[in-house]
Parts: C-alpha cells; structure tokens; sequence
C-alpha cells in the first residue's frame, strides 16, 4: 500500500518534471533580472515598478519578444535591505545567468549591489535611483530616472520665474541619503539662480512635530518653502505651516519625495499649493502616454504612478537594447543600450555617454490642488 | 565544474561573508550575557568599528591589518571610557544606557560630513575576504571556548547565576564586568571592520537599534551556555531569508514561524547545554 502511493507519488513527480522541462523548452524566454522592493515597508515603490515593468512586458511579448523568443522576468525581493539587494544580484548573474538586471528600488541598495554587477561585468539599469554618484559606479550602470539634479532646477527656475520667489527657507531631513542628497541640489540651484536662502531648517525622518522649525520659518516671512524629504515628514510639514497661519500665497516647492499622490491624502487641504518637478505626468496629453494610463487602470484597478510610467518606458529601452544586441549577451546588449533611441510615456529618451538620461525635455512641473496634481497654472 | 563552483560562490559569496561577520557579533553579545548583563551596545561597537577602519583605508590609504587594529582599540576604548560609570547599573537599565550611547554616535556619524554625514561611506576597499573573516572567527571561537571551560569562565557563570553570591566568593565583580564589556566590544568592532571591507559601502542608520536587537537574538536562538550556541544562532538566522528565498512572497512568513517554534520548544536555544570544566570530573 504504502510502495504504491510512493510510487504514484514518484510517477506525478516525474510528470511535473516532463511538463516543466518541456513547456520551458517550448517557450525558451531570454530571461533578465529584476531586484525591486516587493515586502516591507517600501514596497509601494517596487510594487509599482514591477506592476509597470509587467504591462510593458506583455506588449513586447503580443508584438513578438525578442530574438525570436518571449521576453521574461526573473524577480528577487530586496525588501529594503542593502544585503540583501547584494544577494539577490549575485543571485540572478550566478544561478539565473541574467544578462541584465533592471533595479534595485533604492539608491542606497545600488550603491551596494552596484559595484557587484559591474564588477562581473552585467549591466544594471536603476528606473528609480535619483542619488548624485549612481552611474559613476562604473560603465555598466545605467539609470532610466532623471537625477534630482535635472529636475530641482527646472521647478525652481519656474516658481521663480512665475510665480516671483525671490526669497526662501529651506527644509530638509539629514538622517536620510536620499532628503540630504535632494538639499544638495536645491542648495546648489537656489545660488545658481540667484534665490536668497532666509534660513535652513533640518529634521529627522521619523519626526511628527514640525512647530519649532515652522516658527523660525514664519518669523522670517520667505516668498516660499523649499522642502527635501519623504512623503510622510513633508505631510506633516504641510500641517505645521497651515496650523501656524502661514498663508497659502507662500508656497511649498518639494524634491522627488513631495511628487506622491499620497502628499494630498495625508495633509488634505494644507497640501493645496505644493508645486514639484516630476518627469511625468499622469495627466499629460499625448496619445502614448494616455494608451499607457489606460492600460494600466485595466489591468491593476489603480492609477500608475510615476515609478510605474519609468519602469514602463525602461522596460521598452531594454527590449530595443536587446534586439539591436541581436544575442542575450552582457557585453553587447551593454553597448547597444548607449545608442538606445525611445520615445515613451516619459518623452524622448536616449542615454548620455555617461549613462544618465539624456533629455529633459520631458520635466514638467505640477501643482497640488484639491487633492490631485495638475499641471502649474 | 570549476564555473558552476565559480558560479557558487559569486551567487552565496556575500552571505558567506555575511554568516562569519554575524557569528562574530554573536560572540561579542555572548560575552556580556554570559556574566548575566544586557548590553545592546554591540551594535554601536560594530559601527564604530566599521567607520574607525573605513576611514583609515578609504581616506588614508593605511593597510588593512592596522585599520583592523584600530577597529578593535576604538570600540574597546569607548567601552572602557562608559564602561565605568554604565556597569553600577543591571539589567534593563544598562540595556537602556547602550541604546542611548548607539543612539549617540548615529546621530554623531548623521552629522560628520567628512565621513559621509546622512549619504554614508562609499568607496571603502574589499579587502576583508574568506580568510580572514573566517580564520579571526575561529580563533575567537577557540578562545573563547578555552575561557569557558576554565576557572574564568566558572566565575562569569557564578556571576551570571547569583552576583552577590559570586562576590562573597571572591569573584572581583567590576574587573569582570569591566572586562567582558572591553572584549565584547573589541570583538563586535572587528565585526564592524569585516562589514565595512566586505560591502564597500557603510551608513549611519545600519548600526541603529534594529541591528542591536538582531545580534541579541542571535545570541538568544542559539543559547548562551557555550560560545558554539550564539555562533549557531546567527548562522541559523542569516542563511534563513536566504534559504528561503524561492518561497517567494511567503519567505518572511516562514522565516518568522521558524523562529517562533524554536523559542516555543527550546526556550533555552538550540545549544543550552554548558560546556565542561576542563579535568572536572564528568
């Protein structure tokens, strides 16, 4: 009795094992990688670049793969962890044989996992990692996602230009990479244009209670707020300045952080006014841009997000590398990727020789009003 | 078969390095639970560690084996320096005292721009690799393995059974405590060192209190009776998440049940058990 159900076991087993060995066969996908964040606390992020990620993927597919085969994605969690963006890379070039990987989420894990790809020679292309000193890594790491440095400056020459900001203060986390990082590049733009700085006022990311810094702000009467942090200390920035009568005519210009949706559902109506650069806009007219939208809402029950949109248009590029590559080789999609020329949901796009994006045509710069972005009036 | 071994070891190179530098920290936490004090310093210890040497490499170009040095002295001076003063208190209060001086010195790196402020350290040289990690683990493991089985290590258990008793008895109460929290720290440091060399990227919010809670429980899972115990615990709870990793979006799940059931049924570790004085009877 017992060597039969072994036996009837081992004969499914066997089965599965034909199925498996055979449908892969069939179907033989060039295979690359992806780390993104999909369990923790950030997984919002990578959850969105994979959902976008995924929609790119099946129209390269429906349109006929790549080399003769269909595209496909391998994908190792990060979670967060810089370790374990490192693992999950060398994960996908030794066990999976990846000949690229999109990601990780974060600039701090591509500092980390970085080096490793390049050192074994496989591009690594970043959707999401906006840090100064990403692609100086070195020559296989490649990122899709304007630097901050390409967008602070456009949103604050507009807002100066505009709207008259002439004098600011400045706010911004120093506990974290990513909020120091942004401050870097305001404080560097605010001089650049010829904006006075009235004061500098700095915070921890997990602080709830803003008033002391609101107060030195107000004492000093600036034409608006330059404001460097992640969604949730900038919401309750939003809420200190509305709760100490600061009046809505000064506005509050954000980094990369504040272009959240979310920035409207935590701080409600003090969130009217916020003004940031994004390098895209769900509301943008073009016609790629609205098929993209729609197909998104279809098929996830959610609007895309901006990390979604970059990951949708990284997606094609990789593709298009691949195909001009003409093999799932490392060394040659690496060189086709430099001469990549797309034009996606982001606007044109093409890489810089140092492997930045090289447009920012596409930067526009958008405002909060009644809970959603629009564009600046 | 030399490129699939090649292919091994690129795929699991850094957890190897990762299961050595944790059974490291276990260690250090090991010294100070076993005469009985709670410490979550060791973290802080770590961190001090890891900057003391990357700095040295990194920015001054100093070799290796002397930035290892450093990383071990650094900690070990600060924790002379607190030491004093922090071991009048016990239990739950000391605990509490080397949260706050973790807390210190992240706030401290957070603001140093030389040493990367809030971007932390990038560019640190990979120098710490197989041998080293793992010979320095063996000797400490070797060591500390000696020192239990002596007549040192039957007085840090009096201490850690009964304090007063074992003061009675003759055992010097604030040497031992004194000391155990200098080698823990200088272990914990060179711990640090290994973490620095084996990334090439270290910041402030990796030696917080998150990491002094994962040493401990290193530490915890293994059992403290013997210094083999925490050095299990951590390799158990490093591979875990990597081992796990095709389970996909249950991996965390799972890792998590796994470490409940062992602190259910072996509420003493997976190792309780002591080791044997050396020439006592059996």
């Amino acid at each position: 009795m017992i060597d039969r159900r072994r036996l009837n076991l081992l004969a499914v087993a066997c089965l599965g094992a034909f199925a498996f060995a055979t449908g892969a066969r069939a179907a033989d996908p060039v295979t690359i990688g992806a780390v993104e964040i999909l369990t923790g606390p950030n997984n919002k992020y990578g959850v969105a670049i994979k959902n976008g990620f995924d929609l790119a993927l099946g129209e390269v597919n429906k349109a006929g793969g790549v080399l003769g085969a269909p595209l496909a994605i391998a994908y190792e969690d990060s979670a967060g962890n810089k370790d374990q963006a490192i693992n999950a890379v060398r994960a996908l070039i030794g066990a999976k044989n990846a000949p690229l990987i999109l990601g990780p989420t974060l600039s701090n894990e591509m500092f980390a996992a970085g080096p490793i790809a390049n050192q074994r020679k496989i591009p690594i292309v970043g959707t999401s990692t906006t840090a100064v000193g990403i692609t100086a890594i070195g020559p296989y790491v490649f990122r899709t996602s304007l630097p901050e440095a390409d967008v602070v400056p456009v949103t604050l020459r507009t807002a100066r230009d505009r709207l008259g900001v002439k004098k600011v203060a400045v706010m911004y986390a120093n506990d974290d990479a990513f909020s120091k990082s942004g401050y870097d590049v305001m404080k560097a733009a605010l001089e650049k244009l010829g904006i006075e700085t009235l004061t500098t006022e700095t915070f921890g990311t997990r602080d709830t209670d803003f008033s002391a810094q609101m107060t030195k702000v107000k004492s000093v009467n600036p034409d608006a707020i330059v404001v460097s942090a992640l969604v949730e200390p900038a919401a309750g920035i939003l809420l200190a300045k509305k709760a100490l009568g600061i009046p809505a005519s000064v506005r509050v210009i954000g980094g990369n952080g504040l272009n959240s949706p979310k920035i409207g559902e935590i701080a409600g109506d003090a969130a009217d006014g916020v003004i940031v650069g994004s390098p895209w806009f769900i509301g943008k007219a073009d016609p790629v841009n609205q098929k993209f939208v729609a197909a998104y809402r279809e098929k996830y029950n959610s609007d895309p997000d901006q990390f979604a949109a970059q990951a949708y248009d990284t997606l094609f590029i990789v593709a298009d590398a691949i195909k001009a590559a003409g093999a799932a080789d490392p060394e040659k999609i690496k060189d086709a990727l430099g001469k990549v020329k797309h034009t996606g949901v982001l606007g044109p796009f093409s890489f810089t020789p140092d492997r930045d994006p090289a447009d920012t045509s596409g930067v526009v710069v958008i405002e909060m009003k009644d809970g959603k972005f629009g564009l600046l009036q | 078969m030399t490129h699939a071994l090649d292919n091994f070891l690129f795929t699991y190179q850094s957890l190897i390095y990762a299961l050595g530098i944790n059974s490291l920290l276990a260690l250090s936490m090991y010294v100070v639970l076993a005469i009985g004090q709670l410490s979550l310093g060791q973290a802080a210890f770590m961190g001090l560690g890891a900057y003391a040497s990357a700095l040295l490499t990194a920015k001054f170009a100093i070799p290796f084996p002397l930035a290892l040095i450093a990383a071990a002295a650094v900690p070990a001076l600060l924790a002379f320096v607190i030491g004093a003063p922090t071991l009048r208190l016990s239990g739950v209060y000391l605990a509490i005292a080397t949260i706050g001086v973790g807390e210190v010195l992240r706030i401290f790196y957070l603001n140093w721009d030389y040493a990367g402020g809030a971007l932390g350290l990038n560019g640190i040289p990979e120098e710490a690799g197989f041998v080293w990690i793992f010979g320095v683990l063996a000797v400490a493991l070797a060591g500390f393995a000696a020192i239990a089985r002596s007549r040192i290590g039957r007085a840090m258990e009096a201490i850690r059974a009964d304090e007063a008793a074992a003061g009675v008895m003759g055992v010097n109460l604030p040497v031992y405590k004194l000391a155990a929290l200098v080698v823990s720290a200088a272990v914990a440091g060179v711990a640090g060192a290994f973490n620095a060399h084996v990334s090439s990227f270290i910041g402030p919010n990796e030696y917080g209190f998150d990491a002094a809670v994962t040493i401990l429980s290193f530490a915890l899972l293994g059992g403290i009776g013997s210094p083999f115990g925490p050095v299990l615990g951590a390799l158990v709870l490093t591979a875990l998440p990597e081992v796990l990793r095709p389970l996909h979006d249950y991996r965390l799940v799972i890792n998590g049940l796994i470490i409940v059931c062992v602190v259910i049924f072996l509420p003493g570790g997976l190792l309780p058990w002591r080791l044997s004085r050396i020439g006592a009877p059996r």
